[in-house]
């Protein structure tokens, strides 16, 4: 039997349960969730990152596309207040925008940030973040939302061997892992290396959730709404 | 007749029966395997390794997308158990990806840490791990998986010269050789001088697989097809 | 002149590397060759020069590593400011940097060089690897750039060791490659289907006509590229102290993946020994003396390349049968060295009595030792070293 832990999607792990796997995100695994602009695979990351946090595995969150204010206020309006976690520290978030976007730098340890141009910069805060989340609890989860931003911002072949060092990172640390990417804004030829590298592939289409491939199930998928609680299946 | 060695996946052997070969894989010879990704390329070469380790054939197996600890998780989830076979040296393993993963991975005779960019002690190492598993026995078994990451971490010119020198070394020591790469991680013009540098060729694109060699007894280009579905037991052929 | 602390070498190259000359270790894919050019950094660093290490194949840190296993401290140096690197691998990895010198992109490469060799007047800088840089440059472009840094090696008086692996490249760039730095070595496999033994060979060097033999290799950790012997003999009448010589002359501890230790099943009775000294690794077989293992003596004697002839010095009516088991072994063709043991013991023959007894030619040495208490066994080993690869 595959070990799993909860995605947090209502009904994602009643999708992916099979004879040989018990649903939800195999655990110690990499899935790449991706899909057209739009159509949640943010909501998506985030749900996966609450549910991780109220099970008390702690997570490691870097986020591109959005500041650390942006997040909490998203997640607060899904209902999914995270403020008790920064506060506990078992979310460790590494945010790429706020220093335009957002002017001063928050001061917790847990919220750091780099420069999205600087990947050998965020290298170093993820495995810095890494030990960070891993030192109380060795099942933790990693959001890397987006790794569109990334190749946007650098050049591809780089950003992918720096996704596939921070990947290896994360599974040795025993962590699970989900890096979301919008369809058709690199080169075929990324999308095409960014599936090799992960375990379990997910797309989002805005109707359906496709699980393309993940360890133990077939191809499966079911139509899926954002409603105000966030993404269901 | 033409000398095989048995795939070890199931129904493979069967579909390649033909006038010049009881079915099996070329033996000697090498093979690229190759599709979309998620086809079940790594299941195949895994199985293809642990099939040979069975056998008693030595397996000189480079790991370059995974480091040698998920290799072993995801052949223990196939009740694949190379252990032993690590412990009493028929299976030489060359990682060249766990470095990035920041853990040092501990060196043993038959255990050996390289790095996909540093294709030089790569070839060092190969050299080393052929000797060793030619020793060991004249019917070894060669798998690297894959070469995705190769093409990652290195211009494309240089990996088509160190797939050269790998397959040449192969060769020369007689093995039998099987390369996983997916479809459309290389320019074009990359992926056809590397799709002519194999003797054997593989496709899978999730349900069907397609395999096709030059045999030199008839000068003839033999095909097969068939479908595949991967089962908790692995890669299996379905019977037509 | 300064020395390459490579054993051999120096001899070859007609005493070391003038300062201020490039030399490049061009290899065989397969064949170790970074070895050698960190071996010539550590060397001169403990003599007292500077140096850097240019790295495009992987990170400051792993070469760290690697000079901690082969037993050098390049830590220490680093942090002496002795040695510093110019990384030009981090960047393309994704981690964070290491060293004085960073590339973060190709076309900084030539004037970071330039820059590197310049704060090391005198000193030995490595470039490691030309050739992962060649598939990056055009091939003019890659000539250009070799020759402007030799040019400022030249007038800084620093030596240039590039390591080379020779791909499939064209031999045009292969050859103008050659034609720009002042000496070349060559590092190649013997192969048997796999590749069995690495040797190095001088080919070229502007400064002197170098003597061209080829001479098998061994990198080890620790100790670095060690000549290699693939087998000296020790043979002799019985009770002649051919055990006591093995165990004398033999270092327990090194470990080497050795072809000639797996072509023989351990069962049969027979001695074998590692000999690792003044730069030489061997690995030494004792064959028993009597005669019904004649047969196996002959098998042994086939691949030697050395041999040491033990005879007791107090016990004449044994030299008939030494002079039989010389020529059993075939090893007039092989350089041999005749070992007069026992000379502590009453009755013990000069080794001027035992050449006359034995009728042996000049050309063959005798060299008195007591193996038991280790006295002339350097010196025989020495003696035997000298025939083989000569000074």
């Amino acid at each position: 039997m595959i070990p799993c832990i909860e995605s947090g999607i209502p009904g994602f792990d009643d999708l992916t349960k099979s004879e040989s796997a018990m649903g939800g995100i195999p655990e110690n695994s990499s899935t790449l969730v991706y899909g057209p602009a739009k159509t949640g695979k943010t909501i998506f990351s985030n749900q996966f990152a609450y549910q991780g946090l109220l099970n008390d595995e702690p997570c490691l969150y870097i986020m591109t596309d959005q500041g650390i204010k942006q997040f909490e206020d998203m997640m607060f309006d899904f209902q999914r207040p995270i403020n008790k976690f920064i506060e506990d520290k078992t979310l460790y978030t590494i945010n790429t925008t706020s220093n335009i976007s957002e002017g001063k730098p928050q001061k917790n340890e847990n919220i750091v940030s780099s420069y999205i141009n600087n990947p050998t910069d965020i290298m170093v805060k993820v495995s810095y973040g890494v030990k960070y989340v891993n030192k109380n609890n060795p099942r933790f989860r990693s959001v890397l939302d987006s790794s569109t931003t990334l190749l946007a911002y650098n050049e591809n072949m780089l950003i992918l061997r720096v996704l596939k060092a921070y990947l290896m990172r994360i599974n040795e640390a025993g962590g699970t892992s989900i890096i979301t990417y919008t369809e058709d804004s690199a080169d075929k030829k990324v999308e095409t290396i960014l599936k090799t590298m992960v375990n379990n592939i997910v797309r989002l289409d805005g109707k359906e959730l496709t699980v393309e491939a993940m360890k133990g199930i077939g191809k499966r998928s079911s139509p899926y709404q954002i409603t105000d609680e966030g993404l269901v299946i | 007749m033409i000398p095989t060695i048995e795939s070890g996946i199931p129904g493979f052997d069967e579909l390649t029966i033909s006038e010049i070969s009881e079915g099996g894989i070329p033996e000697k010879s090498t093979t690229l395997i190759y599709g979309p990704p998620k086809t079940g390329k790594s299941i195949f070469c895994n199985q293809f390794t642990y099939h040979g380790l069975l056998k008693q054939e030595p397996c000189l197996y480079l790991t370059t997308d995974q480091s040698l600890k998920q290799l072993q998780s995801n052949m223990m989830e196939f009740q694949w158990l190379i252990m032993n076979y690590i412990q009493n040296q028929t299976l030489y393993v060359i990682d060249g990806i766990s470095h990035l993963s920041g853990a040092k991975l501990e060196e043993t005779n038959n255990i050996k840490s390289s790095s996909v960019a540093n294709s030089s002690d790569m070839m060092v190492k190969i050299g080393i791990g052929t000797r060793s598993v030619y020793k060991k026995s004249n019917h070894f078994r060669s798998v690297l998986d894959s070469i995705n990451t190769l093409i990652t971490f290195n211009p494309d010119q240089m990996v088509i010269r160190v797939l050269k020198a790998y397959l040449r070394r192969i060769r020369e020591a007689r093995g039998s050789g099987i390369i996983a790469y997916t479809e459309g991680v290389a320019d074009l013009e990359t992926e056809n001088i590397l799709k002519s540098l194999f003797d054997n060729i593989i496709r899978l694109d999730g349900k069907n697989i397609h395999f096709e060699y030059l045999s030199e007894e008839n000068d003839e280009i033999h095909n097969f097809e068939a479908t595949y579905t991967i089962t908790d037991k692995g890669f299996v052929i379905e019977k037509k | 002149m300064k020395k390459t602390h490579i054993p051999k070498l120096d001899d070859f190259l007609g005493g070391g590397i003038p300062g201020g000359s490039s030399i490049l270790f061009c290899a065989v894919p397969g064949v170790e060759c970074e070895a050698f050019g960190y071996q010539i950094l550590n060397g001169n660093i403990e003599d007292g020069d500077k140096g850097f290490i240019f790295t495009n194949v992987t990170e400051p840190q792993n070469i760290i590593y690697e000079f901690n296993k082969y037993g050098w401290n390049l830590e220490k140096y680093l942090e002496e400011e002795k040695v510093f690197f110019v990384d030009g691998s981090s960047n393309f990895m994704g981690v964070p940097p290491m060293g004085k010198y960073t590339i973060d992109e190709l076309s900084q490469i030539e004037g970071i060089v330039l820059k590197a060799i310049d704060d090391i007047p005198n000193g030995v800088g490595v470039i490691n690897n030309l050739s992962t840089l060649l598939d990056y440059l055009d091939d003019d472009k890659i000539i250009e750039i070799i020759s402007k840094w030799n040019k400022r090696a030249k007038e800084k008086n620093t030596i240039l060791v590039y390591i080379f692996t020779k791909w499939d490249y064209d031999p045009k760039i292969i050859e103008n490659i050659k034609n720009s730095v002042d000496s070349v070595i060559s590092l190649t496999s013997i192969e048997e289907r796999v590749i069995i033994g690495q040797g190095f060979m001088v080919t070229s060097a502007s400064w002197t006509t170098p003597s061209k033999n080829l001479v098998l290799f061994f990198v080890l950790q620790p100790g670095g590229v060690k000549i290699y012997i693939p087998k000296i003999l020790v043979t002799g009448p019985y009770n002649a102290g051919k055990t006591s010589f093995v165990k004398s002359i033999s270092k327990k501890s090194v470990s080497v993946e050795r072809m000639a230790m797996e072509k023989f099943p351990t069962t049969i009775a027979m001695d074998i020994g590692h000999v690792d000294h003044k730069g030489f690794v061997a690995d030494v077989f004792g064959t028993p003396g009597q005669e019904r293992f004649d047969l196996m003596l002959d098998v042994l004697a086939k691949e030697a390349v050395g041999a040491f002839i033990l005879v007791d010095s107090t016990e004449p009516q044994t030299f008939a049968r030494a002079k039989e088991m010389i020529n059993k072994t075939q090893s007039e063709a092989i350089p041999k060295i005749i070992v007069a043991n026992k000379q502590d013991l009453p009755g013990a023959l000069s080794p001027e009595q035992i050449r006359e007894i034995m009728k042996l030619d000049k050309s063959i040495p005798i060299i008195p030792t007591i193996v038991n208490e280790n006295t002339g066994v350097e010196e025989a080993l020495d003696t035997l070293l000298n025939l083989l690869y000569g000074d």
